[in-house]
């Protein structure tokens, strides 16, 4: 039916035969190997080695003339109620701060998600593309793509890319027929589905904080605290990472966006909450030094006497 | 060698902690090596770094120059191999020097002071010493707890929680979180605790630690 | 007759390809800057164009009118600069031939701009990208690009050789960051507020003579586009040559 229409239909009005190759199948802007039509390659042996010389997406290369935006702090869990996603909106180029306004989530459809880290043209391009066989994949099947297929799409698209230069790492964060599902897929080929992931230069900070305080059953706002919390974390310790946090909740009917939050102000609130709960479980008597609400249990060590060592 | 460890200070007491492991390269041979000396009754150290082994940037300094240069001097017999442990060693008996000398113990603010200077000195020798460096003690004069981290160029910093070689990455955002001042000796466990389970969860390499607590009473074994 | 010149080259014999490397960039220096109003957005730049230390001329146009109300500028590298404006203007001419003269909205151009650049992913326009115009409800709009084509829309941005001088001030002078009420001790912000044409390329005007004097690639003139809905106007102002 589809090589039908393609034979009847006119032939397009204009083509400039550097954008488009006539002769492929494909989607879109892409034939059917998933490569962009009339993408443009350097004529040199190596064009991998071309790219990471005068660029420092595949490097740290910081002779490179052309600084792409790198640097991040990206989350996101599954909870029984459903997915928390928690990013920064930090884009470094070298030392310098080239935008503390980055979207960082990129809303695919209303039930998927996709967050950008590495290269930020990478994640923008190719999420935004997967947008498109999404939408083509339910016109097709008349139904929603599952979260595991959308994610498989990108994993596969990229890997065509793969040792050319693409980085990217990125969460596929949806709500399927299987429920709420979460798949890290990067420019390396990986792809794998888990409950509990951060990506970025931040991420080991804001592990940090999640793994202390993720439980599979917390509340909606706990969580939604926590992906907040984590982000600062980072945000604080991390250079790279930083400015604003934006926060999304994916439940079954789609996600919703929870509003976007400066970090260095977040991380005063948090200190001040701190002391304030040190003043309240003072005044308090019998509490004890109970402060941190998610921690009640206090056993007391036991402490044994040694010898200075030899 | 991968290293790992921690301080973490409350009003009257600093925790230390490191972890276990010796070896080389990517062989763990030992999982019970103890890295915290007990320097005085009121002082520890927790250390890391390359035991007997110089780090690239150490064979730079020490040979002063590139590897050509490094061939023309008679090359890599000219390095003595100095051990971190040795550092310490050298450190305590110092310490212990001058108790005897002067019948008094040297408080941690200026044996902190002695260690930075000595680790300044070392890193402009032809043998320097790559060691990063915790360092515990109350103070009795003042009756407070002092934490101290010190890496192999010298840099000093006062902290009041601290987390040195891998643990930075994962385990500090969750000290950033949980310690508050004056914290109780209850909660610091707790918060070590917590740290070292971070370690242990999300940290590829295998760790397994050992920690002390200092207080005006000395440093005493703290089971984890 | 022999038909072929003798020369000295004749019995040179290749095995080998000469081997050149492949150094297709350079850098003219140059700096744009974007600035959105409520009902109007301006583009300016510089008009000194520089290769290393020398000047190749004091007036060259950085910024150019693409039609449509669309003002752009490809700064960095001038020739991939104007590879990639000419590229659009001609796409936008076929698109409109194609479509019966349709006029194409910035959003569209900004998600074409994209294409234009990431179909150069491997091989990029070295270049910072900047357009401006009025989105389809009539508020001005800049969107910012990096070399291989992310990009967003903002009140503001600065490209080029002194964009990390002049993006603080904007920061501050656009955006209000840093500024609290008077006599508030730090706690209120002031308070955002879309400023007047007026303002902004005052605004504009301090920014690159401040630029001009810490910066060796920027000065000569200064040229701002400014978009309303009655067109596409252009100013000039002299900025020092030294």
């Amino acid at each position: 039916m589809e090589a039908l229409v393609q034979r009847l239909a006119p032939p397009p009005a204009h083509v400039d035969p550097d954008e488009y190759d006539l002769g492929a199948d494909g989607e879109g802007n892409l034939n059917a190997l998933g490569v962009v039509r009339g993408m443009q390659v350097p004529r040199v042996p190596d064009p991998a080695a071309f790219l990471s010389t005068y660029t420092n997406s595949m490097s740290q290369n910081p002779q490179a003339k052309i600084k792409l935006e790198h640097g991040t702090t990206t989350l996101a869990f599954r909870f029984r109620g459903g997915i928390i996603v928690s990013v920064d909106s930090r884009a470094t180029a070298g030392s310098y701060i080239a935008s503390g306004t980055v979207k960082k989530v990129i809303e695919i459809n209303k039930y998927l998600l996709g967050t950008m880290a590495g290269g930020a043209a990478d994640c923008q391009y190719w999420e935004t593309y997967l947008g498109m066989r999404c939408r083509m994949h339910e016109l097709r099947n008349k139904e929603r793509i599952s979260v595991a297929a959308a994610s498989k799409l990108l994993a596969n698209i990229v890997y065509e890319y793969k040792g050319q230069g693409l980085s990217m790492g990125t969460m596929i964060c949806g709500w399927d027929k299987t429920g709420p599902a979460i798949f890290y897929v990067d420019s390396e080929g990986t792809r794998l589905k888990g409950d509990v992931f951060a990506v970025g230069s931040g991420a080991t900070f804001a592990y940090g904080v999640l793994d202390q305080g993720y439980s599979w059953d917390l509340s909606d706002e706990d969580a939604q605290e926590l992906g907040r919390r984590a982000i600062v974390a980072a945000g604080h310790r991390d250079a790279y990472s930083g400015n604003t946090n934006n926060l999304f909740h994916v439940r079954e009917d789609g996600w919703e966006f929870l509003g976007n939050k400066d970090i260095s102000e977040l991380w005063y609130k948090y200190e001040q909450e701190k002391r304030d709960a040190r003043v309240a479980a003072a005044a308090q008597p019998g509490s004890g030094e109970g402060a941190q609400g998610e921690n009640p249990a206090r056993p007391t060590t036991e402490v044994q006497s040694v010898p200075m060592e030899e | 060698m991968a290293d790992c460890s921690f301080g973490i200070t409350g009003k009257d007491f600093v925790l230390l902690a490191s972890d276990q492991s010796a070896g080389r390269s990517i062989i763990k041979m030992k999982s019970d090596e103890n890295k915290i000396r007990t320097l005085s009754p009121g002082l520890a150290l927790a250390f890391g770094g390359e035991p007997g082994e110089f780090t690239s940037l150490g064979k730079r300094r020490l040979m002063g120059g590139t590897s050509n240069e490094l061939a023309k001097r008679g090359g890599e017999s000219d390095m003595i191999k100095r051990d971190t442990n040795n550092f310490v060693d050298y450190v305590e008996r110092n310490l212990r020097l001058y108790q005897i000398r002067n019948n008094t113990e040297l408080l941690p603010a200026p044996a902190s002071a002695f260690i930075r200077k000595e680790l300044a000195n070392s890193i402009r020798s032809r043998s320097p010493y790559a060691v990063n460096l915790l360092l515990g003690g109350y103070d009795k004069v003042h009756s407070e707890a002092h934490l101290y981290s010190i890496d192999l160029y010298g840099t000093k910093a006062i902290l009041p929680y601290a987390a040195q070689g891998l643990g930075i990455y994962v385990a500090l955002s969750t000290m950033d979180k949980y310690w508050y001042p004056d914290i109780t000796r209850d909660e610091a466990v707790e918060l070590l605790k917590k740290c070292v389970a971070e370690v242990k969860l999300r940290l590829a390499y295998q760790f397994t630690f050992n920690a002390i607590v200092i207080d005006k009473e000395g440093v005493k074994n703290l089971p984890l | 007759m022999n038909a072929t010149v003798a020369s000295e080259y004749s019995a040179e014999r290749h095995s080998v390809p000469i081997e050149h490397r492949f150094n297709p960039y350079s850098d003219n220096g140059g700096t744009v800057l974007g600035i959105a109003g409520e009902d109007f957005a301006v583009l300016a730049g510089d008009t000194r164009q520089v290769v290393g230390y020398s000047i190749n001329t004091r007036y060259e146009p950085r910024v150019f009118d693409v039609g449509d109300n669309i003002v752009m500028t490809a700064n960095g590298f001038d020739a991939d600069g104007a590879a990639l404006i000419d590229r659009f203007r001609n796409s936008l001419k076929w698109y409109k031939f194609d479509h019966n003269g349709k006029r194409l909205s910035i959003l569209s151009a900004a998600r074409y701009i994209q294409h234009l650049l990431y179909g150069k992913r491997f091989f990029p326009y070295y270049v910072s990208t900047l357009i401006a115009g009025l989105d389809d409800e009539g508020r001005g709009a800049v969107y910012s690009y990096d070399p291989v084509g992310s990009y967003e829309r903002e009140q503001c941005r600065a490209g080029g050789a002194a964009a990390s001088l002049i993006m603080p001030f904007l920061d501050n002078q656009v955006n209000f960051k840093n500024q609290y009420v008077p006599g508030s001790d730090g706690k209120k912000k002031k308070e955002l507020r879309y400023l007047s044409l007026e303002e902004v390329i005052q605004l504009v005007r301090d920014a690159f003579t401040s630029a001009t004097e810490r910066h060796i690639y920027v000065g000569d003139g200064l040229e701002i586009l400014i978009v309303t809905k009655e067109g596409v106007r252009t100013e000039y102002f002299p900025l020092k040559r030294d």
